[in-house]
């Protein structure tokens, strides 16, 4: 067999061929079709510049020969291929590197500032091109996560959780660029390693190494929560510097472990990852258990995609594992993408592609991945020189922030 | 006369005494009586008791009995006065007394003492003997012979007829001529000629002596004069692994060569070897080699086990001597010949925090109690407790609080060992007490329970060499007055009140409470190094600076349940896992080995111990490779710290 009957096609209308099946080297590989597309192409456009392309067989990316990727997927030679093309990702270059003079522990972007938690015991506010535009500091031990809950206008309110057992809740003023501690929550009776806010940013969720959730209220108020301040003066000129003291709305146990990652799949919805090799969805109005996925090694982050209502899960192992929340039966792992050497520490699923999630693990290396290709990254990310701690990507989704535990993001 | 030719008879024949006497009475019956002959025969003579007679004569007349009116006195009187009384007896036949006459009475003493009756008889006539062996001329009689001696006889004819017939027909069979060749015996024949007699079977010659080669030789070859490298291993060896067992060396001449030293001793050896030991054929049995290997399950269905190197913890500039967990298991400290203690993040493998002591940190134990958190740590003669204000914050106030709550108590007792309060800058350090002991402390080790510690000084010479600290109370025990050898290491029981004490070769058992020793358990091996405990509490292992690890069963035997030798060098440490089924041994070739050690409930079952995984990484650095190996307390993870400076988790 060295020929095959291929018909290309789409959905980029400013690549389109003309849709007749040609007949092509069964040894080709992606970059001689790549080469055929752009000479059809070329002749039917004037002034076309040269673009890789990416080609998927019945929604798999080609990555071998077409021959011996026809014949692992089971597809008859006879009959005409139909092969998608799409533009070539291509691995994009570090746009900036920031710098900081201690480990990241933490890193979460919008779609103008980014927001970094550090091991120096501050949180970070950088702008887009790289410049720091406040510190945030305040905790008394290492910053573990960070959050923002809603930005509108100028002032903008932002967590972090710390490993004194803390939640701080700040509001940050971007044009007379002050920061003020507006709450300070307590309750947790271990470090603090993750949070996150609601869809609705009213509430968030903390997840803790005491094995607890706690639910929390994400709405500033300005009169003291429920500390009486005569009697304790020494206390209150603490609690002024370091905002109003918070008592959570709701504690959710269950875990055996510690809680490493946690997040809201929809407003009633809160699912967590912990060291005791499960992942467990609750009811975030009752508190209870909904349902338990349960895997085989200690879960470092997860990641939830809206777009293809699937969770992500980084462990103690080189597996990026996919799952699939809505089964009730327990451990479904649709897919385990393994290219890692080192325990995967961070996955974000893409805000704006369905396929696409980032990976960072300590083998010093940041994976894009498309669900499509499930043998092999897209592309690595191999700058940084140390462990990546977390990743993150920007809103628009264009952008890609890998943030690296080595005082470089 | 007839009677006395009957009596004769009787003497030749009638040997027996009765019979004689029946006879004699029969006789002088007859001989007294001969006249009046009483005819009622054999009977018993009192039937006629009660009648005046007492039989019959040959007439048929009655014969009447005596008149008998002679009392006892006139018997009496009789007796006195008759000189014949005793040659009268009465004849109870007749009931007559008769007077016996001299004849008589001589017949009846001769009779008594044995001899014939009759005088005359001469019982040693000549024999003459008829029918001697002597052929005479004259047939002893002279009869003529009968006529039918002289023709064939009818009855003969008539059989040798029938002989002859039975012949002619068949019937009998002339007889086989004998066989004239003698027949033997053949004793063995039935045995195998080739097969070995017992007796053979069990002689084994005693070995011979190798014949001297080239090693030998005063001037050998090149090739057979060892190298530097080999000489070196050569002198490590043992005597009795090494292959040769003298080194070759080369002289310039014969005359050059010395005396050999060892020559009595060798030979010495030889005799020994030649009359000592017994020989003896071992019996082969033919067994299949794979048999032999015990069915054990394969590591794959043993999981989970630690298998990749995770995370290296960077940041000492020396060995690091030993690690310890935090109860949670979030963090974890190292103690480091560069007189620092360092705290790690075990998930991202952060140093949050470095103590520095004044000394090379020999060991460092983290109390298991999650309510308390203190880190003990050793260095030369002090033992720091130290609150290193991680984890939660109330339980590190608490702790601080129960150290400075401390009252002193009224009357002070002298104590070994000298307790202070940190203050200033040991304070915020995080340095809470300091004890300080007579000699320097290599190891500690926490109870289960959190407020004893125990703190091991090697030293053959003291009797203090182990001491058990009681926090809360400050208090100081020797629980060994007599030093049994040098101690290596000490471990508590987890839940019972015993104690472990390792020295050189033994581990012995005590009894806290009953103050006794309860077991010694023997390691079968050259130099205990280390030592755990398994959180059941009747399994321990031992490691050795020989290369074996001894599993102890507790509830079988003093002697080791297993050893397992697979390390190329010494053991430094050995970890149980407090979960899992897993323990781990590190070594001085650089390597841990995890293995699976299955202790079940079930009392008639033995563990199950399987060699799981090698895990390799540290580098051998000054001959040292891994010094200290510890479990995560809820992961299937391990930990090693190396001569290299790092520790290293194994996930």
């Amino acid at each position: 067999m060295s020929q095959v009957q291929a018909r290309f096609f789409t959905e980029n209308k400013k690549y389109l061929v003309d849709d007749v099946p040609f007949s092509i080297p069964a040894a080709s590989e992606v970059a001689d079709l790549s080469g055929v597309i752009n000479k059809l192409l070329e002749a039917n456009h004037d002034g076309h510049k040269h673009v890789e392309f990416d080609f998927l067989v019945r929604g798999q990316f080609l990555r071998t020969k077409l021959a011996n990727h026809m014949e692992t997927e089971n597809i008859s030679t006879e009959e005409v291929v139909e092969i998608e093309y799409v533009e070539k990702f291509t691995a994009p270059q570090p746009e900036e590197c920031i710098m900081h003079d201690d480990w990241i522990s933490s890193v979460e972007a919008d779609s103008e500032w980014i927001l970094t938690g550090s091991y120096d015991k501050t949180a970070r506010i950088w702008s887009m091109e790289g410049k720091a535009v406040m510190t945030v500091a305040g905790h008394t031990d290492v910053v573990k996560d960070v959050a923002w809950v809603k930005r509108d206008g100028l002032s903008s309110l932002l967590l972090t959780t710390s490993l004194d057992q803390t939640i701080m809740l700040w509001e940050w003023n971007s044009e007379r660029n002050e920061v003020k501690a507006r709450h300070c929550c307590r309750g947790h009776a271990g470090s603090v390693d993750t949070v996150a806010v609601d869809p609705s940013r009213t509430k968030f969720c903390s997840g803790s190494w005491d094995k607890m959730l706690k639910i929390w209220s994400a709405v500033p108020t300005v009169e003291e929560d429920e500390m009486e301040e005569h009697n304790r003066p020494r206390k209150k000129q603490k609690t002024e510097q370091m905002g109003l003291t918070r008592t959570p709305l709701m504690t959710i146990s269950g875990h055996n472990e510690a809680v490493s990652s946690v997040l809201w799949m929809d407003a009633e919805e809160l699912c967590s990852a912990s060291w005791d090799h499960t992942i467990r969805l609750w009811d975030a109005e009752t508190g209870g258990q909904k349902s338990t996925l349960t895997g085989n090694k200690v879960f470092n982050c997860i990641s939830y995609s809206p777009l293809c209502r699937r969770l992500a899960s980084g462990s103690t192992d080189r597996h990026v594992r996919l799952w699939d929340p809505r089964s009730k039966d327990g451990s479904l792992v649709l897919l385990s993408l393994t290219s890692h050497n080192g325990w995967v520490t961070a996955v974000r699923w893409s805000p704006s592609h369905e396929h696409q999630l980032v990976s960072g693990s300590l083998d010093n290396v940041v994976k894009l991945w498309d669900t499509r290709s499930c043998k092999a990254p897209l592309y690595d990310l191999a700058a940084h020189e140390d462990k990546v701690l977390c990743v993150d990507w920007t809103e628009n989704g264009h952008d890609l922030c890998c943030y690296r535990v080595s005082s470089m993001i | 006369h007839s009677s006395k030719r009957s009596l004769t008879k009787i003497y030749a024949y009638g040997h027996d005494q009765d019979q004689r006497k029946f006879w004699l009475a029969l006789i002088l019956t007859s001989v007294t009586l001969q006249d009046i002959r009483n005819t009622v025969g054999n009977i018993p003579m009192e039937w006629y008791k009660d009648y005046p007679h007492i039989g019959y004569d040959l007439d048929g007349k009655k014969i009447f009995k005596p008149i008998r009116n002679k009392d006892e006195l006139d018997e009496f009187l009789d007796k006195m006065e008759n000189p014949d009384y005793w040659r009268t007896v009465q004849d109870k036949m007749t009931g007559a007394d008769i007077r016996l006459s001299d004849e008589q009475v001589d017949l009846v003493h001769r009779l008594q003492e044995g001899k014939f009756g009759d005088v005359n008889f001469n019982e040693y006539e000549p024999a003459i003997d008829f029918f001697s062996n002597e052929v005479m001329i004259h047939p002893v009689t002279n009869r003529p012979q009968d006529k039918r001696s002289f023709i064939p006889s009818l009855i003969e004819k008539e059989k040798v007829g029938k002989l002859v017939h039975a012949i002619k027909m068949g019937w009998i069979k002339p007889r086989r001529p004998k066989e004239t060749t003698p027949q033997y015996y053949d004793l063995w024949a039935k045995e195998d000629p080739n097969s070995i007699l017992g007796r053979h079977k069990m002689h084994v010659p005693a070995p011979k002596l190798k014949l001297p080669g080239h090693e030998e030789s005063y001037n050998p070859p090149p090739e057979y004069l060892m190298s530097e490298e080999e000489r070196l291993a050569w002198e490590q060896q043992d005597p009795e692994d090494r292959k040769l067992s003298f080194l070759p060396q080369k002289f310039a001449c014969l005359r050059a060569v010395p005396a050999y030293s060892r020559f009595i001793h060798e030979r010495f050896e030889r005799c020994l070897d030649l009359y000592l030991c017994p020989r003896q054929r071992k019996m082969r049995v033919n067994v299949n080699p794979e048999d032999l290997i015990p069915k054990l399950p394969k590591p794959k269905d043993l999981q989970p086990f630690p298998t990749t190197q995770s995370l290296v913890y960077r940041g000492h500039s020396s060995l690091v001597r030993s690690i310890s967990t935090s109860p949670s298991g979030q963090w974890l400290v190292s103690g480091s010949d560069d007189c620092t203690v360092r705290f790690w993040e075990v998930s991202t493998a952060r140093c949050l925090k470095t103590v520095e002591v004044g000394g090379a940190v020999k060991g460092v134990a983290w109390n298991p109690n999650p309510s308390i958190c203190l880190v003990a740590i050793s260095y030369d003669d002090t033992v720091v407790l130290l609150n290193p204000g991680l984890g939660d914050r109330l339980v590190s106030t608490a702790t601080d609080q129960l150290i400075s709550s401390y009252e002193e108590p009224e009357e002070v007792k002298e104590q070994p060992v000298q307790w202070t309060v940190a203050e200033g800058e040991g304070h915020e350090q995080g340095h809470r007490l300091i004890l300080k002991h007579p000699k320097a402390v290599r190891q500690v080790t926490w109870h289960g329970k959190g407020d004893y510690l125990a703190c091991v000084m090697p030293d053959n010479g003291s009797s203090l060499q182990v001491v058990i600290h009681q926090v809360s109370k400050r208090r100081t025990q020797n629980p060994f007055r007599k030093n049994k050898g040098l101690v290596q290491c000490v471990s508590f029981h987890p839940i019972r009140p015993y104690f472990f004490v390792a020295t050189q070769r033994y581990v012995r058992v005590y009894n806290l409470i009953k103050q006794e020793l309860t077991k010694k358990l023997m390691a079968n091996c050259k130099w205990i190094s280390s030592m755990a405990t398994h959180p059941g509490g009747d399994n321990v292992i031992c490691g050795s600076y020989d290369c074996r690890l001894a599993w102890f069963d507790l509830d079988l035997s003093t002697k080791p349940y297993k050893v397992l030798r697979h390390h190329k060098k010494a053991l430094r440490s050995v970890a149980y896992h407090r979960h899992y089924p897993l323990f781990a041994s590190g070594s001085d070739d650089g390597s841990v080995i995890v293995c699976h050690g299955m202790v079940y409930n079930d009392l008639l079952q033995n563990p199950l111990i399987v060699p799981v995984k090698v895990l390799k990484g540290h580098t051998i650095t000054h001959d040292l490779g891994v010094l200290d190996v510890t479990f995560h307390p809820t992961q299937p993870w391990v930990f090693s710290s190396g001569a290299d400076g790092t520790v290293r988790l194994f996930t």
